[in-house]
């Protein structure tokens, strides 16, 4: 398998490249620095020497032999100190018609020429080395002085210098490098206590992770809490819908089993009777779950209106209101339809009918079955929106939120029902671009909302 | 055997309350999870059939305080929560047996004689004493192996009697026993049963303490 690259090894490569470089100009620099110093000095030292045996006095000679001076460490034993051999330097001294006057170290190769003044640089006598030359005149013309000294005096000088700023360089970047990917190690550590953690964790653990990592990590450990936060909400809620689902897919089938037993066990004609009338009731019970199922499964998988008309609410009004009629007379109630504006100016929108009928007769079903007796139930039709509310109990407030939940009811139902009537009613209205929002009244009993979202 | 049960749906409620009752169990239901919790105190029962989804307070916490309270009758939880976590849940706050809606009747009538039967230290279900024995799964009782024709109350205060050898039942006791809330029950009831039951099963079957009560007579 590939390696992946890692921070560590990608700062190495960088370091191992970068700090070469760096080296490498910064010495380029320092050379050509030094090498300008050496000169400038050298230069000047020629130029003093020059000008000194200029100033000396040395007499008219005549046929005297040329003087030459042994080496210095003839002349002074131990006192040749310093790099610099005999051989390395030289100086001459001629007259105007070019006889050598004085010379030493290797001044007598140098040539005369009265007319060189200043600096030269010139290949010495095996061409394989450099001279620099410092030609100097008298100033009435008797007398040349030539002074000069191998270039690769000066070359050795910045060869040092160089050599001087190499070790530091090549003994540190070791050390640098492993101090950098110490550092490196040391600041990933929360990184992998952070994996560890991660890893280590059963599927049920959602506690958030620690925060205590360094400020480039905590970004992403706040957003992995707070995932780990939606994760835990989401788990909730699908053990919720579970937990609702079972309890009503399964409590009408266990009052229709508990029935059916009842009635068989029953000696008398009276008690069988009633255990059949409840057995009823309990089908009748489990039919309408059964449709609701099936109207909401037909719901879920539209992603919109296909045949979506220009709605005439009159007639939807009047049909939800005439599905309820006969179970609203039942219970004593009164079933008003107030128009608060015009049908035609009622929430203008297309949509499909027979669905909205289904989401006003679930609503008012809602309010006939939950509200007691001789109940007021008041169906309002505006420009902005439709308004179902009675003077019914109302919704408990801790209930409020979760009823439109898929099969949750609040417990303690006298009356049968599914827990997907608001389901229903709210997939109606989304697909209707409507939005579902039920409150309970301060006079008392419920009123639920559909606007435009 | 007095039944408690808790249970909010109206036709399960019903259901076993007319079920049980046929069954040979005396019951009172309640559908609201407070008056189910205050309940338990106020009467001798032997068993108790929760439901978890209640109103007013969730059956959990109704078993949580009954068992803080020292509460040890047997319950038998009913639900429709089914998942591994929700059962350990409920058997760790203290039910004795969980079922699983939709159940059958009989199941909830047997296991409800197991638990009793259990928390009396019985292992077998028949009840003997002497030459009288009683089968309370047939609801059925014999005298020298001839079966007799006993009423459902007379059943219940012979089961009564013979699942309390060596007690002394007070009359109060007997007609909490036998009656549930809500039922009529005539003031000298329980001496007509007794009466009926030393004619069938023979004048020292059932010992009266003065002032006390009932036990059982000496086995013949």
């Amino acid at each position: 398998m590939r390696q992946r690259p890692t921070l560590q090894r990608r700062l190495a490569v960088l370091l191992l490249i970068t700090v070469p470089l760096i080296w490498l100009v910064s010495t380029a620099v320092a050379a050509y620095e030094a090498h300008h110093e050496v000169d400038e000095l050298y230069d000047t030292q020629l130029t003093l020497f020059a000008r000194q045996l200029l100033s000396v006095n040395m007499g008219e000679r005549g046929d005297d032999p040329l003087p030459v001076l042994p080496k210095t460490k003839k002349l002074i034993r131990g006192g040749d100190r310093g790099e610099m051999e005999d051989d390395d330097i030289g100086v001459a001294v001629w007259n105007e018609a070019g006889d050598l006057l004085l010379s030493d170290g290797k001044g007598r190769h140098f040539s005369f020429d009265a007319a060189r003044r200043g600096f030269y640089t010139v290949s010495g006598q095996d061409d394989t080395d450099e001279w620099r030359l410092f030609y100097l005149p008298a100033p009435d013309g008797s007398r040349l002085v030539a002074v000069g000294q191998r270039q690769k005096l000066r070359h050795e000088v910045v060869l040092k210098v160089i050599q001087g700023q190499l070790l530091p360089w090549l003994l540190g970047l070791p050390v640098l490098l492993l101090l950098i990917l110490w550092a490196v190690r040391q600041g990933l550590r929360p990184l992998q206590l952070l994996a560890d953690n991660l890893a280590g964790r059963s599927p049920q653990e959602r506690s958030p992770l620690p925060e205590n990592v360094p400020g480039e990590v905590l970004p992403m450990v706040r957003a992995l809490n707070a995932l780990l936060a939606r994760i835990a909400e989401a788990m909730e809620h699908e053990r919720r819908f579970t937990a609702d689902a079972a309890h009503e897919l399964r409590t009408p089938l266990a009052a229709l089993q508990v029935q059916a037993e009842v009635m068989a066990l029953m000696p008398d004609e009276a008690g069988r009777q009633h255990a059949l009338a409840l057995l009823q009731q309990g089908i009748g019970r489990a039919t309408r779950l059964v449709e609701q199922l099936l109207a909401l499964s037909r719901l879920d998988p539209l992603q919109g209106l296909p045949a979506a008309q220009p709605v005439d609410w009159a007639v939807v009004c009047r049909d939800a209101m005439a599905d309820v009629a006969a179970a609203a007379a039942d219970k004593n109630m009164q079933l008003q339809l107030n128009w608060q504006d015009s049908p035609a100016q009622v929430l203008p929108l297309t949509g499909d009918a027979t669905l909205l009928t289904l989401m006003l007769r679930n609503l008012l079903d809602n309010a006939v079955r939950y509200c007691p007796a001789a109940a007021c139930i008041e169906l309002q039709a505006a420009a902005t929106g439709i308004v179902v509310r009675d003077n019914g109990p109302g919704i408990a407030p801790e209930w409020l939120a979760r009823v439109h939940e898929r099969f949750f009811r609040p417990p303690g139902q006298d009356m049968p029902g599914s827990g997907l009537g608001l389901s229903i009613v709210e997939r109606i209205a989304s697909l209707h671009g409507l939005r579902l929002q039920l409150a309970n009244r301060p006079e008392g009993g419920l009123q639920v909302s559909l606007h435009v979202a | 055997m007095r039944i408690l049960v808790v249970e909010d749906d109206p036709l399960i409620g019903d259901g076993l309350k007319m079920g049980l009752g046929q069954l040979g169990f005396v019951v009172d239901w309640f559908r609201q999870g407070r008056e189910g919790l205050a309940a338990l105190a106020a009467a001798p029962f032997d068993a108790v059939v929760l439901d978890l989804g209640l109103p007013g307070m969730d059956g959990m916490d109704i078993l949580a305080a009954w068992r803080q309270a020292g509460q040890d009758v047997p319950v038998l939880v009913l639900t429709a929560r089914d998942t591994l976590d929700e059962r350990l849940q409920g058997l760790d706050a203290g039910a004795d047996d969980y079922l699983v809606k939709p159940f059958a009747l009989s199941e909830v009538a047997a296991r409800l004689r197991a638990l009793i039967r259990r928390r009396h230290g019985q292992s077998v279900s028949r009840l003997v004493h002497g030459a009288v024995s009683f089968d309370p799964v047939a609801r059925t009782a014999w005298l020298d192996d001839k079966a007799l024709e006993l009423t459902a109350r007379e059943l219940a205060l012979l089961e009564l009697l013979l699942s309390s050898k060596g007690r002394v039942l007070s009359r109060e006791l007997i007609e909490e026993k036998l009656y549930g809330w809500g039922q009529e029950l005539e003031s000298n009831a329980v001496e007509v049963y007794v009466h009926h039951l030393r004619k069938k099963l023979g004048a020292g079957f059932i010992r009266t303490q003065r002032g006390v009560g009932y036990a059982l007579g000496e086995p013949q």
